[in-house]
């Protein structure tokens, strides 16, 4: 046997086990998403998907498995966030991309990877310590609120935000920013008509990225959130999301319940949103 | 308007001046509320539920052990997915299916994971809430990312890196491990530490697996809270009289852990990139 028909060999078995360990990733992934339908389907089956959608009261120990307040916490704390660290976002990453020479860019970036890092329950120590007072002096309510799980989500999608808001500006090749100097716009005048509009596929992707984020954390709004289960609007009122609510029942409703059952069907609706955040993100990848 | 139009970037600049000051002060009040407590005994000692003067000890041996076992774990198979996907995969309707659905779980909530982990492994298959059980949901949690990560970083690799290797004769094996590896290495590395920083902050999915007490005595089969989840839960739940200033301080170890770990495999990164 020559020496090139061993290593021939080799390259088969290797891709028999490069074959294998990618079809137990599949197959993990497969009976993640397996275990939620079979955990939350014979109560989908058994309420209906839309009541239990639609329904707004939530007490599993009565038989009322409304979503709808979780559904709305959900949405609301990450508009807020969303929101909030966007124009923040944008202004670190034009200092980071337009005003700072030298070694400051990636100084920046390399800082903003480490506050990317920080665990989330520390930013939500700094929720209960700081943003839940604050908040409780201003509106007079509890301060575990709606509002202060937006702005604690708020910094904590910053930095993640402003890395990947820098390198899409960054991206936008520099011949065109001198084109459009060399033509005599402004610097205000290149970034507004000329990067911005470059980056937008980018801008856009890194939004998805943040939101996906915000939709998905946990541990940071459950500690300043306040639990309440009670469907209402008001944003310096206490609320909860579906990933909260998750955490705080989980010990209440042990596998085998109802309750399981329904918190099986809001991680369900967390993984279709993330799903679904994807292929967006997937229509904006070829656009320039 | 500014005649020089700069009014935006100026504008930008002050707005990232303050957001700076936001985190300025959240690290300061991290370290004043902890640093007093922060001593041998806290590093040392072992947690009290009830009075003062507890410290983290064991739950800085299960973090590391943890992550550790995770990373043991999914590293090479997440390595092998890449490598399967990148340098041996073809375009076919249920890989690009595979490739989209790394992307959805690489967002996956740690809480479902948790939710799904507690159900199979402790619900069905009767483990204990433990260390091992911990690990399992971490390396579940966290293979997408490093399957990701280290995707990326092959695929950054220049195709003519390749055709050149495969050009003198050898196999795809040995292109991919002789020709395209250490060219990726550094950004392997950088994704690797990304990861490991990840691993070291989780706290949603080990709740319900790993569990909020520890035991004296370090075992797979023993319960393994970890330092977040250390951090989250005298926080929101624990009864001794200096619980902010222990949260703080845990955070403190917590933060040092991280930023220790992401600088030290930058360094390493770097040091790669430059041997090269």
């Amino acid at each position: 046997m020559t020496a090139h028909s061993r290593r021939l060999r080799t390259d088969r078995r290797q891709q028999v086990l490069l074959g294998a360990a990618a079809g137990l990733y599949a197959a993990v992934g497969l009976g993640v998403l397996l275990m939620l339908l079979v955990s939350s389907g014979p109560l989908l089956l058994r309420v209906g998907v839309w009541q239990a959608l639609l329904g707004v009261h939530w007490n599993p120990l009565a038989g009322q498995f409304g979503l709808v307040p979780f559904m709305s916490g959900t949405l609301l704390v990450t508009a807020l966030a969303i929101l909030l660290a966007l124009p923040l976002a944008m202004a670190l990453a034009v200092v980071g991309a337009r005003v700072l020479r030298g070694t400051g860019p990636s100084l920046m970036t390399r800082g903003l990877t480490v506050l990317a890092a920080v665990p989330s329950v520390i930013y939500g120590w700094w929720g209960l310590t700081t943003v839940v007072p604050v908040v409780r002096r201003w509106s007079g309510g509890p301060g575990f609120s709606l509002a202060s799980a937006g702005i604690v989500l708020a910094l904590m999608i910053l930095p993640t935000l402003a890395v990947l808001f820098q390198d899409a500006l960054t991206r936008v090749p520099p011949t065109w920013q001198e084109g459009s100097l060399a033509l005599g716009a402004t610097d205000d005048q290149t970034l507004v008509r000329l990067i911005w509009p470059a980056a937008r596929a980018n801008l856009f992707r890194a939004m998805l990225v943040a939101v996906a984020r915000a939709l998905g954390e946990t541990m940071a709004v459950q500690m300043v959130i306040g639990g309440q289960t009670i469907w209402q609007l008001n944003l310096l009122r206490p609320g909860a999301t579906l990933t909260t609510q998750i955490l705080t029942d989980l010990a209440v409703f042990p596998p085998g319940t109802a309750g399981y059952r329904a918190l099986a069907v809001m991680a369900l609706l967390l993984m279709a949103g993330m799903y679904m955040l994807v292929r967006i993100s997937e229509r904006w990848e070829r656009t320039p | 308007m500014n005649r020089r139009g700069l009014t935006l970037h100026r504008a930008a600049l002050g707005l990232a001046g303050v957001t700076g000051l936001v985190y300025a002060a959240m690290l300061a009040s991290l370290l004043r509320d902890g640093w007093p407590l922060l001593s041998w005994r806290f590093l040392l000692g072992l947690p009290r539920e009830l009075e003062a003067g507890g410290g983290v000890a064991p739950e800085i041996l299960n973090t590391f052990s943890m992550v550790m076992m995770a990373m043991a774990v999914i590293a090479p198979l997440g390595l092998a997915v890449a490598v399967q996907r990148v340098e041996y995969g073809r375009d076919v309707w249920w890989t690009r299916e595979l490739d989209r659905w790394s992307r959805v779980f690489l967002s996956v909530p740690g809480i479902v994971v948790g939710l799904v982990a507690y159900r199979v492994l402790v619900a069905e298959l009767g483990w204990p809430v433990s260390i091992l059980t911990g690990t399992v949901a971490l390396a579940v949690l966290n293979w997408p990312f490093v399957a990701v990560s280290a995707g990326d970083a092959l695929a950054g690799v220049p195709e003519s890196l390749r055709e050149g290797s495969l050009a003198l004769g050898t196999t795809r094996w040995q292109t991919w491990l002789f020709a395209v590896l250490p060219e990726a290495l550094p950004s392997l590395v950088n994704g690797l530490g990304l990861a490991a920083a990840r691993m070291i902050g989780e706290s949603a999915a080990l709740i319900f697996t790993a569990g909020v007490n520890v035991s004296p005595h370090w075992g797979l089969a023993a319960p393994g809270e970890t330092l977040a989840v250390h951090l989250w839960y005298i926080r929101t739940e624990g009864l001794m009289p200096d619980a902010t200033g222990q949260a703080a301080a845990t955070g403190i170890v917590l933060l040092g852990l991280v930023i220790a770990l992401l600088w030290a495999s930058q360094r390493l990164a770097l040091w790669l990139e430059r041997r090269h």
